[in-house]
């Protein structure tokens, strides 16, 4: 008995370290609980809890990670610069592990301990049932990342989308291909909503402008072998690739259909613009476009919060980093100006933010709490990082 | 042959008696005192006055986790019918509530039905569900029947993602709540309720169909196939019963979290998510009401519970699994054999 | 392109894409044939195949440099030996303690060893992608429009290769014949002085190290693994193994190339498409056992005997 035990430690000790230990040193850990290092810590009268809502484990955990340790980052900054109504502005995190189940969980978790309002959202078919928790239980909800349009049809009121929505994304992709003289497109998506939506916007969006789609395909989320969709592809007569889903099967994608002898353009959507797509494809990644949110990178006015960030946790910001401190300097701004934290007012006073000044741009929403001016930029792969292509 | 092996069996279970420490012997003496009517119907009675008396003191998060604890009580005992009783070994299992759930989800959302009248046509989807992977599969030795069941699961999760009615990729969204008693089912108590009533019929009927004719004409299936049939068990049409039922308590358990959810996608019904159910019913004690229960329980609490320590957490529970099964191999509450 | 060369491509990724399922089927079906278990975890002993050669590969990466292939080998011997041992462990720990016990609880225990597995790795890596350079080009040789890579000629020179050296492993050597004979009858072996243990251990090694090849050979041709890439080839690969027959060697190979080819041409029908792909797939494994329970090389048998 005891021997077995011994076999056992011994074996869970093997697995966690011995075989394949050393890839690469694990990232230092979120740092969740890191306070703000500041020499004189202001007084505040109360706090304020704000939830965030992002998957931290699951497939989608690098990104929610990178979401958070952004929001984060904008808190210290406004809690030292005194806090939000002379208040500190704290966080409780409620896991949506991007699946839909997990979401519902989460939201309740948060909307049970009471919070203010909610920043997160990053996929967005574990996003849609928490707009209704929210709208039952009258919390306003940021919503940083997701874009569906889904999203937009099934709001209660109380969310407000500061990514731009899909069919921003599929007009920006339509003048791409145009400027690159494609006219026969083969669209590819990944089977779940968000890139399905996106896949039929850019139909849409193509079709109406007097082009055709000559494919339009779906690659099942974990396979790897791609081989036989390029030569369907190759054979379809496409001159240009669009593709709606993220950056890892992206990657996969871009390199087989070079591997396989394809060599029209290839534009990939913002769920590929990690720059992990073009480590993955290597030189396939040359040359490629994509219709990005606005990342960091590319902003003027974000240099300061990318050397805070990459001081902080010691690494890049991701893609969605930049709206991340955004929506929270949003919010921030919203509960001041609505001078309570009566959700009632936060919500009028969301609602009337008019060109409020981010690193990503300005921002006003539409009657619908959706963006009114389309943020996307086209950035392309060029020496193996992403360049801004004017 | 099978004697060598009852013989072997016995040899380790002798082995396996004298290992035992005292406190899984406790445990074992608990649930054999459970096992006790008396005991049983009064233990029963206490925890479902505390489960009705819940809402009132906790949190919405808590009563979220219960009602998915609720949830899985249904499909586990729903899954315990083909694997448990009748000894079918499914894969698939997410198939049937898939089945229920777009069902509802397609009737109220395209066709403007009231909740309550799906019900009915979702039991009739799940029943034709469960013919037609029955069906063809029932000469399958168990283990062909295994991928056969997951094979059903994917088409039938693939057909809900590539087909219009059911909203492709994206799934049904903003499916309408039902009122019941002019009452409208929208707060997460309500829910907790209706999966609670869900529930216990379940274990109701669970216990009914175990102890009926069919339930012994299913035991004796899985013990010796062959005895049954010689013993005039009709066992094509006992197996194509175990596969309705189970279907049945899978779908409409999938149309009551269509309305819970008011969103459903493919994404929800994966195959993990049956080979979680299975591990369920298989963890807690195939073919024991009560040890179903239990492993529904444990697989929904164990991730809440150790929610805190992040990544780490399926790995534990992983571990503890494995533990389990080598030290405890026939589930947390297994079936008693006389 | 035309409709012959269009064939001809699809052929190809086909065999490509079958080799693959059938060095992982291969695993599936020889550990099944002895014990009966359906190891759950086997799809993960692919995955983890894939990032211990990289370990290795990234650990001597400089001592290869200008010997890609060489390297390449190289790793992949070491990968094979480590990660069997690993499967060796695996069914000492977890399977051995269980084997009287009921097999579901097995299959539980499969599934929770597989847990242990993908999560180890989750955390390790941190759920990202790693890309996996190897310094391979595309350089390549086409006929017609039909477009082939030197990597891919080799890589199913190489699965070929394995497999015909197992087929000689069990059908020539004294412990192959000991394997087909605790397949038959495992207390009968044991009577006649066959080290049961050993040969089943043997089997674990033998299955894993043609499951870590095959996840090496996926990180170089594929260029990047992930803690989640054994999921889909574990369930194409276990469909592969029961659609040639569970248990038998030859049938896993044949299964595996067959489900390559049906998925390549199963993309390329016209209205049907790439979405319906594995429904296509998923619905001929269910025909095929229909009128054929057993698999297409399956023995008749019946389930007691």
């Amino acid at each position: 008995m005891a021997k077995r035990l011994w076999i056992l430690a011994l074996v869970v000790v093997l697995i966690a370290s011995g075989v394949f230990g050393c890839s690469k040193p694990a990232p230092p850990s979120g740092g969740g609980d890191q306070q703000p290092e500041s020499s004189e810590a202001p007084q505040f009268d109360g706090e304020i809890l704000v939830g965030i809502m992002v998957p931290v484990t699951g497939s989608e955990a690098t990104y929610g990670q990178d979401m958070e340790n952004a929001i984060r980052i904008a808190a210290d900054e406004i809690n030292a610069a005194g806090g939000v109504l002379g208040k500190e502005l704290k966080f409780t995190l409620g896991d949506d592990g991007c699946d839909p189940q997990m979401c519902t969980a989460a939201a309740s978790k948060l909307v049970s301990s009471e919070v203010v309002a909610v920043l997160g959202g990053y996929c967005s078919g574990a996003t849609i049932p928490a707009l209704k928790i929210y709208g039952d239980a009258k919390v306003p909800f940021v919503i940083l990342a997701a874009n569906s349009t889904q999203l937009i049809d099934e709001n209660p009121g109380w969310a407000f989308m500061i990514n731009s929505p899909g069919y921003h994304q599929a007009d920006a992709a339509a003048d791409c291909f145009e400027k690159l003289n494609v006219s026969k497109l083969a669209l590819v998506h990944q089977g779940d909503g968000f890139s399905e939506n996106l896949a039929e916007l850019t139909r849409e969006e193509w079709q109406g402008r007097g082009h055709e789609v000559v494919a339009y395909d779906v690659v099942n989320k974990g396979e790897q072998d791609f081989s036989s969709l390029v030569t369907k592809i190759r054979s379809s007569g496409a001159e240009g690739v669009y593709w709606t889903a993220y950056h890892a099967d992206g990657a996969q994608l871009i390199k087989q259909l070079r591997q396989g002898g394809y060599t029209g353009e290839i534009v990939v959507a913002d769920g590929s613009s990690s720059i992990q797509l073009l480590e993955i494809a290597g030189a396939a990644g040359e040359g490629v476009y994509c219709t990005s949110p606005p990342v960091v990178e590319f902003l003027p006015a974000a240099q300061q919060f990318i050397s805070a960030y990459n001081k902080k946790y010691n690494q890049q910001p991701g893609p969605y980093a930049g709206l991340s401190y955004d929506g929270t300097y949003l919010l921030a701004d919203a509960i001041e100006r609505a001078g309570s934290t009566d959700p009632d007012a936060i919500r009028d006073a969301l609602a009337a933010t008019d060109n409020f000044k981010t690193l990503s741009g300005t921002i006003k929403f539409t009657p619908e709490n959706v963006l009114e001016e389309s943020n996307f930029i086209i950035i392309k792969g060029e020496g193996g990082k992403w360049v801004l292509v004017e | 042959m099978k004697d060598k092996q009852t013989c072997l069996q016995t040899a380790v279970d002798k082995k396996a008696k004298k290992v035992n420490n005292p406190f899984v012997e406790l445990i074992d003496r608990f649930y054999v005192l459970f096992d006790n009517k008396k005991v049983r119907y009064s233990v029963l009675a206490a925890a479902l006055a505390v489960l009705l008396y819940l809402p009132m003191r906790t949190s919405m998060y808590f009563m979220e986790v219960m009602t998915n604890v609720w949830f899985h009580v249904v499909v586990c005992l729903g899954l315990n019918i083909i694997v448990g009783f009748a000894g079918l070994l499914s894969l698939g299992y997410a198939a049937f509530f898939a089945v229920g759930a777009y069902t509802t989800g397609i009737l109220i959302l395209h066709y403007g039905v009231s909740f309550w009248l799906t019900l009915p046509v979702s039991v009739l989807m799940a029943i034709i569900a469960g013919l037609a992977i029955g069906g063809p599969t029932l000469k399958l030795r168990s283990d062909y029947l295994a991928i056969v069941t997951l094979g059903f699961g994917e088409i039938t999760r693939l057909a809900a993602r590539n087909l219009d009615i059911t909203g492709r990729a994206t799934g049904l969204v903003g499916i309408e709540r039902p009122t019941l008693f002019g009452m409208a089912m929208v707060k997460i108590n309500h829910f907790y309720y209706a999966f609670l009533v869900l529930a216990v019929l379940a274990i109701f009927i669970s216990y009914r169909l175990q102890d009926s004719r069919l339930g012994r004409a299913w035991k004796c299936i899985r013990e010796d196939e062959d005895a049954a049939e010689a013993m005039g068990i009709n066992v094509v049409a006992a197996r194509l019963l175990a596969f309705i039922i189970g279907s049945v308590f899978g779908a409409l358990a999938g149309s009551f979290m269509a309305i819970k959810m008011t969103a459903i996608s493919p994404e929800s019904f994966l195959f993990t998510q049956s080979v979680m159910i299975l591990l369920a019913v298989v963890l807690g004690g195939m073919g024991k009401i009560p040890g179903v229960v239990l492993g529904a329980l444990a697989v929904v609490v164990f991730p809440e519970v150790f929610r805190g320590i992040g990544k780490y957490r399926m790995l534990i529970f992983g571990a503890v699994l494995l533990v389990l099964m080598i030290y405890r191999p026939q589930g947390l509450w297994p079936e008693r054999h006389t | 392109m035309s409709l012959q060369e269009i064939v001809i491509q699809q052929l190809f990724n086909g065999l490509l894409l079958g080799s693959f399922y059938g060095l992982v089927a291969l695993g599936y079906s020889m550990v099944y044939g002895i014990i009966k278990l359906l190891n759950f975890a086997h799809a993960d002993i692919y995955m983890v195949g894939g990032f211990c050669s990289l370990t290795i590969l990234t650990f001597f990466g400089n001592t290869f440099i200008g010997n890609r292939w060489l390297g390449i080998v190289i790793s992949m011997l070491i990968t094979m030996i480590i990660v069997g041992l690993l499967g060796v462990i695996i069914e000492r720990v977890a399977y051995k303690p269980l084997r009287n016990a009921p097999r579901l609880s097995l299959l539980i225990t499969a599934l929770g060893v597989s847990m242990i597995l993908y999560n180890s790795v989750m955390v390790i890596t941190s759920g990202e992608y790693r890309a996996y350079k190897t310094g391979l080009g595309y350089e390549g040789f086409s006929i017609g429009s039909v477009f082939v890579t030197h990597t891919q000629a080799i890589l199913i020179v190489a699965a070929v290769a394995l497999m015909f050296v197992l087929h000689l492993f069990i059908t020539r050597t004294m412990y192959g014949k000991a394997m087909r004979a605790i397949s038959m009858d495992l207390d009968c072996c044991r009577l006649m002085g066959v080290n049961v243990n050993k040969i089943i251990a043997l089997t674990f090694f033998v299955g894993s190290m043609l499951a870590a090849s095959a996840g090496m050979m996926a990180g170089v041709y594929y260029g990047s693994l992930h803690f989640f890439m054994g999921f889909v080839i574990g369930i194409k690969a276990f469909t592969s193994a029961v659609i040639g027959g569970i248990g038998v060697i030859p049938g896993a190979m044949l299964g595996g190339l067959l489900l390559g080819l049906l998925e390549s041409f199963g993309t390329q029908i016209p209205f049907i498409g790439s979405e319906w792909k594995d429904v296509f797939s998923f619905s001929i494994l269910i025909l095929i056992l229909i009128f054929k329970p057993t698999g297409l090389l399956g023995k008749k048998e019946s389930e007691r005997m």
